[in-house]
């Protein structure tokens, strides 16, 4: 048998993580699951814990409480670089890429590939590596050599995710990649998303767009100020179950007290 | 040396027309870049297919500078095919020869809103139709294939409680006044079965079944060249025969339909227990891995297929089986199973045995087949034959 055997140990766990930023209640108590070939989305109000649950994995912040694992080892992730060394890679909001570099340029930005140690850049196979990371991808850019500046919105978005491949990460970290964007370049990151969990990698997919995040995570976790919410399915759950969960209509342990949710669209 | 000279110039043709059909429209600056030809060389090949009617140039706008941007020429006249599945969207726009120049997939949530889907429909066509260089006003019509029974003469669902939520939705109206064009509704299995005849494995066949197997079941029926939809639009509907007495109830309200065993749902709850959640896609890829509950699954689904369709097959004696969707891209995997069932179940006859075989258009005879929808819906000189449908493969 060849296939990958399923059920295995996850890829990265945070459990019971606390974060506090003097008064306030950033995460607490916050348990995550991630494994290989699996999408998981934060979701939640402005300010429930996603961008810090994010920054934590990412190696910005580090937790007040609680462990971080990775592969069953519980590891420190005191830098973004040692972020990068353990197999995680962030795509943040705000891309940081370079609008007067070319795709190349931008994709191996401080990682450049030299001829050899301390020689001249070696431009061809930084060439070749990008075209080759871009095409499995299946990323719409039409040329390497392009400066960052001429392409889309969604394009850019895949640049940033192809920069995170070069150091062939395992677990890959996207904050809102669908923010801002046309419906055509939406479907672009979309099929991005699932090409990503094609190849093997643990997403953690941070987004306000509930129609996004449904139509490509397997597993749909509420954060609401600080604390899980609730966890969900995507591929059974509705979008009323799940809106319910993020306006506190309904809480982890079920419907809360005064309110019964009606089951609009499950029933009728 | 002339005699390579003249290749090399054939092989930079022949990159340049292949660069443009992958991203529908590219500036000559982009050309020069994704062919890794001289900017030179790009606009003097260029000049020569737009004067062999190859490619059309048009001056466009690229980060506030003139560019030239270069498509595919396309005959007068342009259709959309839309497949709306049950996770995914497809979208292509072709011109009159059905040469596909722009396609795009969208991921969709599970049970997707009507409004929502429509809308993002319309919105990924406006954009398809930019990244083309072509307007609203040289589309001939949209055809949309529904992953349930349609009414074509209004364009709406014929079965309620199939496909929740879109039941009242007159869809052919909706969108044919939201975006001024004529747009034509039929099932997606319909839309399948219309493409394999005309362009795909079913075309030497005058009685063809198309079965897509996707997260549910159903067929398409083309009766001496003409598609059969059936007074409601119902026929072939065979994700809906009872399969299983004792079964769960269907969406469509009777016990034990084909899709209560076959469908996405039953067939990933089957695998939960032992692999935990999975994707139909994940099944599929598995399956093909060779891993053995994976293949399990997809063969018992075959057989349990097959049985059924032999049914279909008895009733309109058709001359081959053809097999599409997600199932059918295990192969052999689900077509030996179902042709086993099939064969054992159907009267043999001296004149030609029942073929069954995978879809030649694997993964696209919905979208091509809404395409041909509008072809054949609207007046205009088609031909069929020679049509190129390769879209980079």
């Amino acid at each position: 048998m060849t296939g990958p055997a399923r059920m295995p140990q996850p890829l990265l766990s945070l459990r019971q993580v606390t974060k506090r930023f003097g008064a306030v209640e950033a995460l607490v108590g916050f348990d995550l699951e991630l494994k290989a070939h699996e999408v998981v989305a934060l979701v939640g109000d402005n300010g429930a814990g996603k961008s810090t649950a994010a920054k934590l994995v990412a190696g910005v912040l580090q937790p007040d409480a609680g462990f971080i694992e990775i592969d069953g080892e519980p590891v420190t992730i005191p830098s973004p670089a040692a972020a990068h060394g353990l197999g995680v890679a962030t795509v943040f909001q705000h891309l940081a890429l370079c609008d007067n570099l070319s795709v190349t340029a931008n994709i191996f930005l401080g990682r450049e590939l030299r001829v050899r140690p301390g020689g001249p850049l070696d431009e061809e196979r930084m060439v070749l590596t990008a075209q080759s990371i871009l095409r499995d991808l299946t990323a719409g850019i039409p040329s390497v050599r392009a400066q960052v500046r001429t392409l889309s919105a969604g394009q850019r978005q895949a640049v940033a995710i192809a920069r995170t491949l070069t150091s062939r990460p395992r677990i890959v970290v996207l904050d809102e990649p669908t923010a801002a964007l046309s419906v055509v370049q939406t479907a672009e990151v979309l099929m991005l998303i699932e090409r990503l969990r094609e190849m093997g990698l643990g997403v953690i997919l941070i987004s306000h767009n509930m129609t996004d995040v449904r139509a490509v995570a397997d597993r749909i976790v509420v954060l609401r100020h600080g604390r899980i919410n609730g966890e969900f399915d995507a591929g059974t759950a509705s979008h009323e179950e799940i809106l319910a969960s993020i306006t506190g209509l309904s809480t982890a342990a079920g419907p809360s007290t005064s309110f019964t949710l009606p089951t609009a669209g499950r029933s009728s | 040396m002339a005699g390579s000279q003249t290749a090399l110039r054939e092989a930079n043709r022949v990159m340049v027309v292949t660069a443009v059909r992958r991203h529908g429209g590219l500036t000559q600056v982009e050309l020069a870049g994704a062919t890794g030809l001289s900017p030179a060389t790009v606009s003097s090949i260029v000049r020569e297919l737009q004067g062999a009617g190859v490619v059309d140039v048009k001056t466009t706008v690229r980060s506030g500078r003139r560019a030239q941007l270069v498509t595919l020429a396309h005959r007068p006249g342009l259709a959309v095919g839309v497949h709306i599945g049950a996770r995914h969207l497809r979208i292509a726009v072709a011109d009159s020869a059905l040469e596909v120049l722009a396609e795009q997939t969208l991921p969709l949530p599970f049970e997707h809103r009507v409004d929502t889907s429509l809308d993002r429909m319309a919105l990924l066509l406006v954009d398809l139709l930019d990244r083309v260089g072509a307007s609203m006003s040289e589309i001939l019509g949209v055809g949309i294939g529904l992953p349930a029974p349609v009414d074509t003469a209004t364009g709406m669902v014929s079965v309620p409680g199939i496909l929740r939520g879109w039941d009242d939705v007159p869809v052919a109206q909706v969108l044919a006044k939201r975006l001024g064009v004529p747009v034509f509704v039929d099932n997606d299995a319909n839309l399948g079965a219309l493409a394999e005849s005309r362009l795909g494995a079913a075309r030497p066949y005058r009685d063809a079944v198309y079965v897509l197997a996707s997260h549910g079941t159903g067929a398409g029926v083309v009766l001496a060249g003409h598609l059969h939809r059936g007074f409601a639009g119902t026929a072939g509907e065979i994700g809906h025969v009872q399969v299983d007495a004792g079964g769960d109830i269907c969406y469509c309200g009777s016990r034990g339909c084909l899709n209560t065993v076959v469908g996405a749902g039953p067939l990933l709850a089957s695998l939960r227990a032992s692999r935990g959640a999975l994707t139909l896609r994940d099944i599929v890829s598995l399956a093909g891995e060779g891993d053995p509950g994976c293949s399990q699954v997809i063969a018992d689904a075959g057989a349990t297929i097959g049985a059924v369709v032999s049914g279909l097959a008895m009733a309109v004696n058709p001359q081959c089986v053809v097999v599409g969707g997600e199932l059918a891209e295990t192969g052999e995997l689900l077509l030996g199973p179902m042709r086993e069932a099939i064969r054992r179940r159907v009267l043999l006859n001296h004149i030609a045995p029942l073929e069954v075989f995978g879809a030649e258009l694997a993964g696209r005879a919905e979208v091509v087949g809404a395409l041909v929808l509008v072809m054949e819906s609207t007046d205009v000189l088609t031909v069929f034959d020679g049509a190129v449908l390769a879209n980079d493969g």
